[in-house]
């Protein structure tokens, strides 16, 4: 037998192996659409506050199954809430379910994740105006939250429109509010982290 | 009871337990939109001019008294209680005045947790803007927390002007206009002092710009230029126009200065905490 063909009978079961182990997962397996198109997001969501807008909205992937979750979200504050300009962010999260429970229906798993937003228009920049030297300042224009919660899914009867649903509830925080809660006395916890609400819908 | 015992087993209720305290966690800040924001709540708006009117209850015909000048807090927010606590308990100390640079990047959640610090100070005290704080939406949210860019007020037959020199982060050039006529009647008071964030040979500052402000204090015979930004110390006449310059550094170490003013003259004190 060949190189080549070791290799390939070693590829050939390694793929297998992995389409089986993803079959033995039991979670949400009814809504792995597996015959669409890649680029098909797999859910869409809508998110209230939790540092990404007053509302968010985006489309999301489940990148790894079972193991990460990752989405494109266009959040909004209008000015009247602001006290600014218009604040539009764009963001990409990430949420890994630590582990999953199933529940008569339900499908329990605490949350966790990070997310990536960027905003420009509020006298932020990406990159450093001219006039300051180099390095002066961080680019303003991105933060980072970080998260944890807790997501309930159900699988719908009906599966026509949508297959199921996830409801999530997160407390979460900005890159820079935790480093002052752990870096000084002054700040605590308390100080820094607020509360989110979300729902996706899985095609 | 067997269908109960389905539905809440052990680790379930670890779960909900802890999604449950998660939420309660958070309940100081419910909910909150964006790093970005600039609604400054209505109880902590007019900070200046609440202190003015307490700094105006505490005046009386002394040509002697002491103010407390501490710049530069950033988020060394262990160092400012720990100054604001010594302050506290030195009753020689009249007001304090704060010379800048309260955040990193100008944002609310930043203005917020130096207010609240600042609760613990028992004495009136006024700020003058910092390069820093104009970042993001920090201009907008320290006109609302604070008040006026460019302020004065007298004390004890002496006058204290508030400058806003920042430049590049502001997108303005300062208001030397104001500076100016705000310190036309100098020769009515005792002695005058300027507080403004960044000494006048920084960068930020074209040389016209340097010298405008020189000519400024120096015109109007100002007893003493203050500063911070640099997060050092320095004391000289820049000019060798008999004005001089004072550089007080961060709160990076719980230092501030006390300045001593008496009938003609002062003196600096640096404490070191």
């Amino acid at each position: 037998m060949s190189l080549k063909n070791i290799f390939t009978i070693l590829l050939t079961f390694l793929f297998f192996t992995n389409i089986a182990a993803q079959d033995s997962t039991y979670v949400k397996s009814k809504t792995k659409a597996k015959e669409k198109a890649w680029y098909i997001p797999d859910y869409v969501k809508m998110q209230f506050a939790g540092n990404l807008g007053l509302l968010s909205v985006g489309a999301g992937y489940e990148v790894i199954n079972n193991v990460l979750y990752s989405e494109l979200l266009y959040g909004f504050v209008p000015k009247s809430i602001s006290n600014a300009e218009n604040i539009h962010l764009i963001s990409i999260k990430n949420t890994f379910p630590i582990f999953t429970k199933q529940i008569g229906d339900f499908t329990l798993s605490p949350i966790a994740g990070f997310t990536t937003s960027v905003e420009t228009g509020n006298n932020s920049f990406l990159t450093l105006p001219d006039k300051y030297p180099k390095g002066y300042y961080f680019p303003s224009a991105i933060h980072f939250t970080l998260f944890a919660g807790t997501q309930v899914h159900k699988e719908f009867k009906n599966q026509k429109i949508f297959k199921g649903a996830d409801l999530y509830v997160e407390v979460g925080t900005v890159e820079t509010y935790l480093f002052f809660a752990l870096s000084t006395k002054e700040v605590t916890f308390n100080d820094v982290f607020s509360s989110a609400i979300g729902i996706n819908f899985y095609f | 009871m067997k269908y109960l015992k389905i539905l809440c087993p052990k680790k379930n209720k670890i779960i909900m337990l802890f999604g449950i305290l998660m939420i309660f966690t958070a309940c100081e800040n419910i909910f909150e939109f964006s790093a970005y924001m600039a609604n400054v709540q209505e109880e902590d708006k007019n900070t200046t001019a609440k202190n003015l009117q307490l700094i105006k209850d505490i005046q009386s015909e002394s040509k002697d008294f002491k103010f407390a000048f501490v710049t530069d807090t950033h988020f060394f927010y262990d160092n400012l209680k720990t100054v604001l606590q010594n302050i506290n308990k030195r009753e020689d100390v009249s007001f304090v005045i704060f010379g800048g640079d309260y955040t990193e990047q100008g944002l609310l959640k930043e203005y917020e947790i130096f207010y609240n610090i600042l609760k613990n100070l028992e004495k009136p005290f006024v700020t003058v803007i910092g390069n820093h704080d104009y970042s993001s939406n920090g201009g907008i949210i320290y006109e609302e927390m604070f008040g006026a860019f460019n302020y004065s007020f007298q004390f004890n037959d002496n006058k204290f002007v508030l400058f806003d020199n920042i430049v590049w982060e502001s997108n303005k050039n300062p208001d030397f206009d104001w500076l100016s006529s705000e310190l036309s009647n100098s020769e009515l008071f005792n002695q005058v002092f300027v507080i403004a964030h960044i000494p006048t040979t920084d960068d930020q500052f074209s040389d016209v710009m340097e010298q405008t402000y020189a000519a400024i204090m120096f015109e109007n015979n100002v007893s003493l230029s203050m500063h911070g930004h640099r997060h050092s110390y320095s004391y000289e006449q820049l000019y060798g126009d008999g004005i001089n310059y004072l550089t007080v550094p961060s709160l990076k170490n719980p230092e501030y200065s006390i300045i001593h003013v008496k009938d003609a003259s002062f003196d600096i004190e640096i404490i070191q905490l």
